[in-house]
């Protein structure tokens, strides 16, 4: 309880505040946010700062309606559908009560997607005592196979970007025999490149380095105050909050959901759903409802895979996972049974997180609308001295702020060939998890590369990835854009 | 070359060096059936059949059989937006400056330096207020992460001054 008051509650209040300020900057999206405060959180205690950053989700998800509603550009992609109803609405001088639907849709949406994550985490997890170094391999694979679906434009470009995460993987020291690979001499990299470095590159600095050429964006010019809901709104916006809490659920299970998806998947159905369609795309409450109901859904939705089977299905769980990582943490089957003190803290945290960032949302209106029209020259300065701080206090280390450095040259270079980065990340993480217990098994089996499919969770494993891999491919022929 | 051609073709030429780089790891008494330079052999060998298979689409693509599905789309050269390129690079330089700096000068005045210079270098401009926002952000930095989370970043030849 000393815990939850004196740590926890703070924690996610300090992690809504920075997501609501971080979503809000036009080009900074969720998982940038996370990025970016992944370092400081290195320092404190893993409950607190797996709290700290799940809740900057939170808050990022809810930030980026600022923008969009006040100056008609969204602050993050999944703010993006909320930008045609929440503008009109605020041209017809209903700014304040945009604002007010989207921050009580998004607690709405935050606390169905809370209730999901802890109704249905744990369960995925149940099989966790039963698993196999067969059943971590084909865990594993299962992860990577997601690759197939996060590839969206280019099946070609997400796989090579995967196994370029697999090739990071390799640096370091072999987990089974000891020899150093591809390290060429370099002590700092014996013990490998931490996820942290590659995520904070590819999205902090990445990002950071695409806007560098972009234009800035517009100041907002008027003062803004949230005006909530009352009774007769509450009972017209719940339809179409349910419809976004439902979409949001099952795209933040997804691979490659993301809130982007679920937001204009969510708009599109409460708009078909509506008694009042003719509203839409005019100021429909309803049509700010839908999606941000739909986006902070996500945020607690998309926790799912990643705690109960360790798989990232976002670019923000993914940063989420790096900051397990950092911590010793593993995400997947063994975490509800090693580390109950940190699942408990973080469905506590979360609550906590939704209900501040109603309260904050309406208190740091001000500020937030300050620091969005602040020239983007300053803000970038600051971030970048955010950044090489942040990492540097990872390892107290120089050379890891130039590995970060270089990752965000990855990261650009990416952006630029219209490569997909989440699938690297995936790669980095997840190819000690399969190299090791790949050769683990066969060490066990005498070499028999039938154990992966004599274990029944390994069997299971490798089948549905089978499917994902095969389904996605489809798809992809289907579209012509293999 | 578009740029999906460019990209393959750097894919290639990495799959190719860290073949070969996987390769030299030489064996060990503990080794397994895999051995260390296996699966890194197997990524290299993926990764260049995708880079084929990713050059082989653009050029067909060019050829005019298909669309390209680039995203956004190409254009007539990778190279042809070189002035961000530029801009890109001397971002990379002022953090490589800050990296050399930070021993000697410590950390207040090389984040001074790089708040500065990253805002000028943004289109900021070079005056009094510049100064005074990069002097007082490395300040609130330094309280952030030295003084409050107790991070001991490089503190310069300031000390053995006094």
């Amino acid at each position: 309880m000393l815990l939850l008051l004196t740590s926890i509650v703070p924690a996610a209040c300090a992690g809504v505040a920075w997501g609501i300020f971080g979503g809000a900057l036009p080009g900074i999206s969720p998982s940038i946010t996370m990025a970016l405060l992944l370092p400081l959180t290195y320092t404190l205690d893993p409950t607190v700062a797996i709290v700290m950053l799940a809740s900057t989700y939170v808050g990022a998800e809810y930030g980026g309606s600022i923008p969009a509603i006040l100056i008609r550009t969204p602050g993050t992609n999944a703010a993006a559908a909320t930008v045609t109803d929440g503008y009109a609405m605020k041209l017809q001088g209903r700014a304040g009560e945009a604002l007010g639907i989207s921050l009580y849709s998004g607690f709405v949406g935050g606390l169905f997607g809370l209730a999901m994550l802890v109704l249905l985490a744990e369960r995925l997890s149940s099989v966790a005592l039963a698993f196999t170094p067969q059943a971590y391999f084909a865990l594993g694979v299962l992860g990577l196979s997601v690759i197939a679906s996060l590839s969206r434009e280019s099946l070609v470009k997400g796989l090579m970007a995967g196994v370029l995460g697999l090739m990071v993987s390799t640096i370091g020291t072999d987990p089974v025999t000891g020899l150093t690979r591809f390290t060429f001499d370099s002590p700092e990299l014996l013990s490998g490149v931490a996820p942290i470095l590659v995520m904070v590159g590819l999205f902090a600095i990445g990002e950071l380095l695409i806007q560098t050429g972009e234009p800035g964006w517009q100041a907002v010019e008027e003062r803004a105050r949230i005006r909530f809901p009352g009774p007769a709104m509450w009972r017209r916006i719940a339809r179409p909050q349910l419809i976004g809490s439902v979409i949001g659920t099952f795209e933040g299970v997804m691979p490659g959901g993301g809130g982007a998806v679920s937001s204009f998947l969510a708009y599109n159905e409460a708009r078909r759903w509506s008694r009042h369609k003719e509203e839409f795309g005019h100021g429909s409450p309803e049509g700010i409802a839908a999606p941000e109901a739909a986006n902070n859904t996500v945020a607690c939705a998309a926790l799912i895979p990643l705690l109960s089977l360790g798989i990232p299905s976002s670019n923000s769980a993914a940063v989420l996972l790096g900051g397990f990582l950092m911590h010793g943490l593993v995400p997947g089957p063994m975490l509800f049974v090693q580390n109950t003190e940190v699942v408990t803290g973080l469905f506590t945290g979360l609550l906590a997180a939704n209900v501040a960032m109603v309260v904050l949302g309406y208190l740091i209106m001000g500020p937030c609308i300050w620091l969005v029209s602040r020239p983007k020259p300053y803000l970038m300065a600051f971030i970048y001295a955010l950044v090489v701080s942040g990492v540097y206090a990872i390892e107290t280390s120089e050379f890891q702020v130039g590995v970060a450095l270089g990752f965000g040259v990855v990261g650009y270079a990416m952006r630029y060939f219209a490569v997909p980065l989440l699938p690297m990340v995936l790669g980095v993480v997840l190819g000690f998890m399969v190299e090791s217990n790949y050769r683990r098994a066969l060490v066990l089996s005498s070499g028999d590369y039938m154990t992966f499919v004599q274990d029944r969770i390994s069997a299971v494993l490798l089948g549905l990835a089978v499917v994902f891999v095969v389904g996605s491919l489809v798809q992809h022929l289907r579209r012509r854009e293999l | 070359m578009n740029r999906d051609t460019v990209f393959g073709s750097v894919c290639l030429a990495l799959a190719a060096g860290y073949y070969l780089t996987a390769a030299a790891i030489p064996d060990s008494a503990l080794s397994d059936a895999v051995g260390p330079q296996g699966l890194p052999k197997t990524y290299a060998v993926v990764l260049g059949a995708l880079s084929l298979v990713l050059i082989a689409r653009s050029m067909t693509a060019r050829g005019g059989h298909r669309k390209a599905p680039d995203h956004p789309p190409a254009g007539p050269s990778p190279f042809a937006l070189a002035p961000s390129v530029i801009r890109v690079v001397g971002m990379l330089l002022i953090g490589a400056l800050y990296l050399a700096v930070v021993p000697y000068a410590g950390y207040i005045l090389s984040l001074a330096g790089l708040i500065a210079a990253t805002t000028y270098y943004q289109g900021g401009g070079v005056n009094g207020r510049v100064a005074l926002v990069a002097v007082s952000g490395a300040l609130v930095f330094w309280v952030l992460f030295v003084a409050v989370l107790g991070i001991p970043h490089p503190p310069g030849i300031w000390p053995a001054l006094f």
